[in-house]
């Protein structure tokens, strides 16, 4: 996308997204600011704009628990397996419904929009239950494959529409230059679908990692805590809530996901060169 | 300070006469018993109110007292407490075998057969001695599943200096309460929010006190049906005298909660506001509050219609033994433990009401303390309905007094949320 | 050519497109198949916490949903709900795609800084985002009344959660703020499937901007965009932990109860999980009539592909 944009219309596009970065952004500068403040500073008439003069005190706090690693080391594994379990398979079953077609592969689909309209909120019990009668409470295991069922519905329809938007006669050219079947799907289509498994890799990321109402009745033992089930120790109703360490909690867990996402970025662009289509 | 003594001796009594008054059950049940001598028992504790302290020594003192046992604290968050109560103590494989709940919740899990029955182990853990009140809210059917932890009621905070610059004295009865309120707020014209009281919308539990105060109540057994009775004569009565607070005294938002009070009370919008005691220590720290005005901060039980302290809502927590788990008699042991004079004065220097009444005088002596001990003496708590944490739940009272501060017909608000609260707690 | 042609060409029988979908099949089985079923039955059964321990529960057939359909109140917050999820999924999906569409023409270090600020917007944790959010519109020391107060009208002490539209707005705002990154995200990386031979060639047969979106962009995309905002729908429908927060810091509850707040009042607050259930059966429903037009339209243009 280079030489097809004006430079007029380049500027405005970047100004625009300026502003949009900044709406975007201010909350989240928001919160680093508070929690380089005090307890006082935060709740007062006059707002404290930048964090200059303030102090590490609730960074200090936060880690004092001593319980940041190892909810971190939780998340991490809970996070890092769904994101791989879900995408591996929700790309299985993509290509299945994109690239064939075979009795059932409609109820399929339709079942997976049921399935993501299903409310969830009140299904945290039967979970519950479920994860008890096979022994996988408190365990990384169980939350993983509760999560895993989430974000699959969401993610093979989105991967579905990816391997749907690349030409099947890309894949035609590859065979009759004599790749086999596999070969031209993994050689042709398969790095075309990059941008489909970052958003939605992110997607799954972002998910597992900031969820809480499943988290906190299944991972009860210290040792086991998700990041946001550890952030929520420090609001407390009977003691007032200590918002800087909350925010600085809160930094912490969003630090990860912009690491990740920066590991992944490079694949977001476009994968179709010109000049492949033509055919 | 020989005043303060007596005071303090009056109110043990009181207390003391308060938790005989009311009468035990001696139904003779079969305690649930059993369980191995040996096993690793769990507490849960929810936030940081149990100093660590008391936990040291409860650890220690289990073990010791049994030996190859031991004892773990897992500590626990208020925030999905009852979604996590909900599930776990489902559980055999992960109950905890100890719990400590809100006395609010606690009626929802007694009822639903959550808790182990401790009627028969009653007597030994202080009988008459436990706060009455939490031990009636955790009874059915003459079966107690769970036993007081401790107990928080608010006092009021107010400033000496502007008393002193308005010509004010300290209250002493609830007219006097409010005249002084809407004084101090006139006498301080700026800041526009200052409030002579502090009473944001949603506060209910600050504003029952007026309507206990007037003879109203919440709601009222009729008959072994719960009904809403916040449209009787003498809520009314209570009700209006709240709306003239909102209109008159307080410059709290119409729809604000009660979170953070130290925050207007240290940018000096606050003349008075009723809190819980752990609030001085937030004016205290230089990180979050003012330590400087403290010299100017002086607190009072809030008064009563005739001058003794006025019915104030008591909050706190229950602890229960999970009725699935394994271990019946060391539970047993372990919340003995916690409620055993030792356990119980540790909390009490750490500022939370004992759950025994004679251990109130463990609160010290300084003016914080006397104002805990004497809001205690007539506090009250929410009705003892089964369905009440629905009430809390679908926030009724919230709304009815965001509406009351609104300025609404008071007549009117108050039958709608009785009819409300009826169709809850039937 | 077409952009999108899966052709079919396996040979029928085969068992290769069912075996791929086993991993999948078996995941969403394992994890809520019995939640599902145990979910219908509860809807069924007069379950309360007392059940929840052990108790043998009563079967009451459809009472509760009797119950419940009966419910004025319920059919105030259905419609309030829906206006809320259309007015909420609309402008999500405007300003996400819009988004989408302006990062293909930004230079790539602004692309990237406005990649990380969306990104940064959606990990916020929802503790944080909810707080200051709420910071920012609080009554007494929130910066959007200092703001308008300093620029002239006087907005000290204003309450922008007492009246139920303006609580709306404020819920709106947020719940925008909160979504758009997915949408832009999701729907930039569609975009960036869309071949630029077509477009050039669209432009040199003299489509404007706007043609080329119609006649080339938009048809590569939509699988996606359908999906995107047929969630959108789903979530902006069932939007829960926004609504509670705000119906904390002001406002009034029965005013602005949506379905999500109103079955957690019902069900998990008060105990009545058989209730609960059929609730969130009723809302199932619900989602697929509103979105039955919608899904009709996805699968049509399924098979057409």
């Amino acid at each position: 996308m280079s030489k097809r944009v004006s430079r007029s219309s380049r500027t405005m596009a970047n100004l625009a997204g300026i502003v949009v970065f900044l709406l975007c952004v201010f909350p989240v500068y928001w919160m680093v600011n508070t929690s380089l403040l005090t307890r006082r500073e935060i709740r007062s008439p006059d707002p404290t704009w930048t964090p200059l003069g303030g102090t590490l005190d609730n960074y200090r706090r936060v880690f004092e628990g001593g319980q940041f690693l190892d909810a971190l080391r939780t998340s991490l594994m809970v996070t890092l397996a769904t994101v791989v379990v879900a995408l591996a398979f929700a790309f299985l079953a993509a290509v299945a419904v994109a690239r064939f077609r075979f009795r059932g592969r409609r109820s399929f689909v339709v079942a997976l929009l049921l399935i993501q309209m299903i409310p969830v909120e009140g299904l945290f019990i039967s979970q519950y239950k479920m994860l008890e009668s096979m022994q996988l409470l408190n365990t990384v295991l169980g939350l993983t494959i509760v999560y895993v069922a989430s974000v699959l519905p969401f993610t093979v329809w989105t991967l579905r529409g990816f391997v749907a938007g690349v030409p099947y006669e890309l894949e035609e050219a590859a065979m009759m230059d004599g790749c086999s079947r596999f070969q031209a799907f993994f050689k042709v289509t398969f790095p075309l679908l990059a941008p489909g498994l970052v958003a939605t890799g992110v997607f799954g990321f972002i998910q597992a990692w900031n969820e809480f109402t499943l988290a906190v009745v299944v991972m009860t033992s210290d040792q086991k805590k998700t990041l946001p089930v550890w952030l929520s120790t420090f609001t407390d109703v009977n003691r007032g809530t200590d918002w800087g360490a909350v925010m600085a909690g809160s930094t912490l867990i969003a630090i990860p996901v912009v690491v990740f996402f920066l590991i992944v970025q490079g694949r977001m662009v476009s994968g179709l060169t010109a000049g492949a289509v033509k055919g | 300070m020989r005043m303060k003594k007596t005071l303090a001796v009056t109110v043990t009594a009181l207390l003391a006469m308060l938790a005989m008054s009311s009468c035990g059950s001696d139904d003779d049940n079969t305690p649930q018993s059993g369980g191995p001598a040996k096993a690793d028992i769990r507490v849960w504790l929810n936030g940081a109110d149990t100093p660590q302290e008391a936990r040291d020594w409860l650890k220690t003192t289990f073990e010791d007292q049994n030996p190859g046992s031991t004892l773990t604290i897992e500590e626990q968050q208020w925030e999905g407490l009852v979604e996590r109560l909900t599930t776990a103590l489902t559980s055999e494989s992960e109950t905890p075998d100890v719990v400590e709940v809100g006395n609010t919740q606690a009626p929802t899990f007694t009822s639903a057969g959550a808790f182990s029955d401790l009627t028969s182990a009653l007597p030994d853990l202080g009988g008459d001695d436990l706060l009455q009140g939490f031990v009636d809210g955790a009874t059915a059917d003459g079966k107690t599943y769970a036993v007081p932890y401790y107990a928080g009621s608010k006092y009021v905070f107010y400033r000496k200096d502007l008393f002193a610059a308005a010509g004010l004295t300290v209250p002493t009865t609830t007219d006097e309460f409010v005249q002084t309120a809407i004084a101090l707020k006139q006498a301080n014209p700026s800041p526009a929010n200052f409030s002579g009281f502090w009473l944001p919308g949603q506060d209910w539990r600050n504003g029952v006190t007026f309507v206990w105060n007037d003879g109203g109540d919440l709601a009222v057994d009729d008959n072994g049906t719960w009904q809403g009775s916040l449209s009787s004569p003498e809520s009314i009565a209570g009700l209006k005298t709240v709306q003239q607070l909102f209109q008159q005294a307080s410059g709290a938002p119409k729809d604000g909660n009660e979170a953070d009070p130290q925050t207007p009370f240290c940018n000096n919008e606050i003349g008075m506001m009723s809190a819980p005691g752990w609030v001085t220590g937030l004016i205290q720290d230089p990180d979050t509050g003012c330590p400087d005005m403290m010299k100017n901060v002086g607190v009072f039980a809030m008064p009563g219609a005739d001058g003794s302290p006025a019915p104030v809502l008591l909050g706190g927590s229950d602890i229960a033994i999970s009725a699935k788990s394994p271990n019946q008699d060391l539970a047993q042991k372990a919340v003995a433990l916690m409620l055993s004079d030792d356990y119980q004065s540790i909390l009490a220097a750490n500022g939370l009401t004992p759950a025994k009444t004679s251990l109130a005088s463990q609160l010290g002596t300084d003016e914080f303390a006397q104002a805990t001990i004497a809001a205690a003496t007539n506090a009250k708590l929410t009705p003892a309905a089964p369905g009440w944490a629905t009430v809390e739940g679908s926030r009724i009272l919230e709304d009815l007094f965001v509406d009351i501060a609104k300025g609404g017909d008071v007549e009117k608000l108050a039958k709608a949320a009785d009819d409300r609260m009826s169709q809850e707690l039937g | 050519m077409t952009t999108s042609g899966p052709s079919r060409p396996n040979r029928p029988g085969s068992l290769l497109p069912l075996g791929l979908l086993v991993p999948a099949v078996a995941a969403l089985a394992l994890a809520l198949g019995y939640p599902l079923v145990r979910q219908v039955i509860l809807s069924l059964q007069e379950f309360g916490l007392a059940q929840q321990f052990g108790k043998p529960a009563e079967w009451v057939g459809l009472q509760n949903y009797r119950d419940l359909v009966a419910d004025p109140y319920l059919w105030k917050v259905v419609v309030r709900s829906v206006v809320f999820c259309l007015v909420n999924a609309a402008l999500t999906l405007v300003l996400g795609v819009g988004v989408a569409l302006l990062m293909r023409q930004m230079s790539k270090p602004i692309r990237i800084l406005v990649q990380s600020g969306l990104l940064l917007a959606w990990a916020m944790p929802v503790l944080a985002a909810l707080t200051v959010w709420q910071w920012l519109f609080d009554t007494q020391y929130g910066i959007v009344n200092w703001l308008l107060t300093h620029l002239g009208p006087d907005f000290a002490g204003h309450s922008w959660l007492l009246e139920p539209l303006s609580f709306f707005f404020v819920a709106t705002v947020i719940v925008v703020w909160m979504s758009v990154p997915f949408v832009a995200f999701t729907v930039y990386a569609a975009l960036t499937q869309v071949p630029e031979d077509l477009i050039e060639a669209a432009e040199l047969d003299g489509a404007g901007p706007w043609q080329r979106l119609r006649a080339v962009i938009l048809p590569t995309v939509r699988p996606v965009l359908l999906v995107v905002a047929l969630l959108q729908v789903i979530w902006d429908l069932r939007v829960f932990t926004q609504i509670y927060v705000l119906q904390k810091a002001g406002g009034v509850t029965r005013d602005t109860n949506l379905l999500g707040t109103y079955i957690y009042r019902l069900g998990i607050g008060g105990g009545d999980f058989g209730t609960a259930a059929a609730v969130a059966i009723f809302m199932l429903v619900l989602t697929v009539v509103l979105t039955a037009p919608y899904v009709r339209m996805m699968l049509r243009q399924e098979d057409a592909a």
